[in-house]
């Protein structure tokens, strides 16, 4: 393109930089996803030693079983409000930030710190932090007993998932959605205020509709991010339960496949989720992007 | 005027600052500010980068506080009101249209704000972007745009809400000469169709002096001079004034009066006069008089000649002081090294020598023509 033709006159150099994180993608993300699509044509037998050709027989076996469904549903259902919130809470603190507090570089940098966590830690933190004998909200349980406790209730199982999401998704969502902010010209919100319009209205005409793209970006990053994501911090604060109720389609064919070695089974939702993921961002492009188009 | 000229009225407010100070953090950005922006005059303010032009119009428009004092609008004080409860209307340098707007929904985006219901706000655009040639163009997004054009959006935006007070604040400088020019003069005829008290900030003395009722010059925070364009050209109040305004700018050079006659620093005489003391004597170039022979008068070696068509500008040092003479139109000077020139003693402007203020008149020397 004209960027390459202009910056890169070696035409190799561009892809020797590219190689090596295109030789990681591909190793750890299209080679297994291929696989999956292919073991889900097949009976895998668990310890290796040859398999079979049963066509569509996996996909009916999964798509009958109700515990996918009860998976899928509820990994719908986190979708749709850890990434709403992981987004909304991100865009008050940013609209927040944006209008009053000039942050200064300290504060920003401390904001930004929970994104270099893994998963898995933040579900370790969490896990003592919702802990219903020694965490934060024990002194609620003492008042009222048993209002909170993630390992009997579901419900609040769930929450603590959700809670533990945001929270790990704040930093990034915050940056970007900041960025976004701060890049709209002053003038321009001063030209709002000068048309009469008092903050809240130009948040609504002028400030959100500016940041549409970055909105746009981080919820698509979101919905993808919030199911995959979900795994590390299902496996250290619920493992899935209690009674299945925080198992989401990741975490459902993590156990399929590695605790009941049914790799065929786990390969078939494997290539559904795929699909499912594919489906959505695309319908995400078409409904969204279209509407987010115009020139500074 | 057609049916087009008359839809727009205003009821034009004087504006008053009263010692109007104004502060960022320890910064005192404007010192102390006492005047009258007259009801439906066209102010243009002018003065260096920085000098606080800026901060004076948020200020009007209530977009920046003020530190201290009182901003009157018709007599009514609107310092503590947000800028919506003010009426003023402002148009930016950079334009700040909503980019993801359309021409008529910018320009009638204050009108729904005030609940205007959606048919009373197209007519209304209607005759703005008629007046402004627009009405082609009412469903382009502003990226869509030329330079120009953005620039009427922005003043159909301004001008919609039939606004009391117009604020301008360098709205014509990301424009090219030409269109600039143009600009210029459509402003000038809204102005006076439409009547509203307008204050415009730039840094063009061009448009200063063809735009302007009264130019306010600013230093500093402060006030240089507040005055009508030909006063200010004609007679600066200093000689800050004095260099700020013409084009090439007054010429300065320092003098001492010993009670009878006038001295430059070098010795050669300038004429007679009868107060002792330092001066800065000023005289624009195209006052200074070359001789006819090489002798009599000041001597002038010359440096450089711009030849600019019309006329040039010849670049000569006097007293060691660097003096830039305007030949008059299609007048022919000798192209000799060294000039003989005089100052006339009617173009004269003299200036204190240490604050740099205009000596009033009455003193013998500075009786100004064109007053
Ligand atoms: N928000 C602010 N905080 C601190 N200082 C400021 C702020 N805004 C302006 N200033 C300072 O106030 C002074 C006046 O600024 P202002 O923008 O009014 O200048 P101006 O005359 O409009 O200049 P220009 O012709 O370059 O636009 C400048 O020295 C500027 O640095
Ligand atoms: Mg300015």
């Amino acid at each position: 393109m004209f960027l390459g033709s202009t910056m890169f006159r070696h035409r190799w150099l561009p892809i020797f930089l590219v190689a090596p994180l295109a030789v990681l993608v591909f190793l750890f993300f299209y080679a297994p996803v291929f696989q999956a699509f292919y073991w889900s044509f097949f009976l895998e037998r668990p310890f290796g030693g040859g398999s079979e050709y049963v066509g569509w027989d996996n996909f009916a076996r999964v798509l009958s079983d109700p515990e996918f469904w009860k998976a899928s549903g509820r990994t719908v259902l986190f979708m749709a409000t850890a990434s709403s919130l992981a987004v909304l809470v991100p865009l008050i603190l940013a609209i927040a930030a944006d209008r009053a507090v000039r942050m200064s570089l300290p504060a920003r940098n401390i904001l930004v710190w929970p994104k270099g966590i893994a998963g898995a830690s933040i579900g370790l933190v969490f896990s003592f932090v919702f802990n219903p004998f020694v965490g934060v909200l024990a002194p609620l349980n003492s008042l009222f007993p048993g209002i909170w406790n993630p390992s009997f209730d579901g419900f609040d199982a769930y929450i603590s998932l959700i809670v533990a999401h945001v929270w790990g998704n704040i930093p990034f969502n915050f940056v970007i959605l900041l960025a976004g902010l701060r890049a709209i010209p002053h003038t321009i919100i001063q030209a709002g205020a000068m048309d009469g319009a008092g903050p809240w209205r130009r948040i609504l005409d002028v400030q959100l509709p500016l940041i549409m793209p970055q909105l746009f970006l981080t919820l698509v990053l979101e919905f993808t991010e919030s199911v995959t994501s979900a795994f590390a911090l299902i496996d250290t604060i619920t493992k899935g339960g209690p009674g299945g109720a925080t198992t989401l389609l990741v975490y459902k064919i993590y156990l399929d496949g590695f605790s009941s070695y049914d790799l065929s089974g786990a390969s078939t939702q494997t290539a559904i989720l795929m699909v499912f993921f594919i489906l959505v961002a695309t319908l995400q492009f078409v409904l969204l992007g279209r509407h987010i188009n115009y020139e500074r | 005027m057609n049916a087009v000229d008359t839809a727009i009225h205003v009821a034009a407010k004087s504006i008053r600052l009263a010692d109007v100070t104004k502060a960022y953090g320890k910064v005192n950005v404007i010192p102390s500010l006492d005047i009258e922006f007259r009801s439906g005059e066209f102010t243009v303010i002018l003065g260096p980068s920085g000098c606080g032009k800026s901060t004076l119009l948020q200020m009007i428009a209530g977009l920046e506080r003020v530190t201290n004092g009182k901003i009157l609008f018709g007599g009514k004080e609107v310092q503590d009101l947000e800028p919506k409860q003010r009426g003023c209307a402002m148009v930016f340098q950079n334009y700040a249209l909503y980019p993801h707007m359309t021409v008529a929904e910018n320009m009638s985006y204050s009108l729904k704000v005030a609940g205007m219901t959606k048919p009373e706000r197209q007519a209304r655009v209607k005759i703005v972007a008629g007046m402004l040639g627009l009405g082609d163009y009412l469903d382009r997004k502003p990226g869509q745009l030329s330079g120009g054009q953005r620039q009427r959006v922005a003043i159909g935006r301004a001008i919609i809400r039939e606004p009391g007070v117009l604020l301008f604040d360098e709205p014509l400088s990301n424009l090219d000469a030409q269109l600039r020019h143009d600009t210029r003069i459509e402003l000038a005829d809204l102005h006076r169709r439409i009547g509203a008290t307008t204050v415009f900030v730039t840094h063009d003395q061009v448009e200063a002096m063809t735009l302007a009722d009264r130019i306010l010059i600013l230093n500093k925070g402060q006030v240089e001079q507040f005055d009508t364009p030909k006063a200010i050209y004609h007679r600066p109040a200093s000689v800050f004034v004095a260099k700020f305004i013409g084009s090439p700018p007054m010429n300065i050079l320092p003098a001492q009066g010993d009670g009878s006659v006038l001295r430059l620093s070098d010795g050669q005489v300038v004429g007679e006069y009868g107060l002792k003391g330092d001066f800065q004597l000023g005289i624009r170039p195209e006052n200074v008089v070359v001789e006819q022979g090489m002798s009599g008068g000041l001597a002038a070696p010359v440096r450089f000649r711009e030849d600019l068509g019309s006329h040039s500008i010849i670049s000569v040092d006097i007293a060691g002081t660097p003096v830039r003479i305007a030949t008059p139109f299609g007048g022919v000077v000798p192209d000799y090294t060294r000039l003989a020139v005089t100052f006339p003693m009617k173009a004269l402007h003299l200036f204190d020598g240490q604050t740099g203020k205009a000596i009033p008149e009455g003193f013998g020397v500075a009786s100004k023509d064109g007053k």
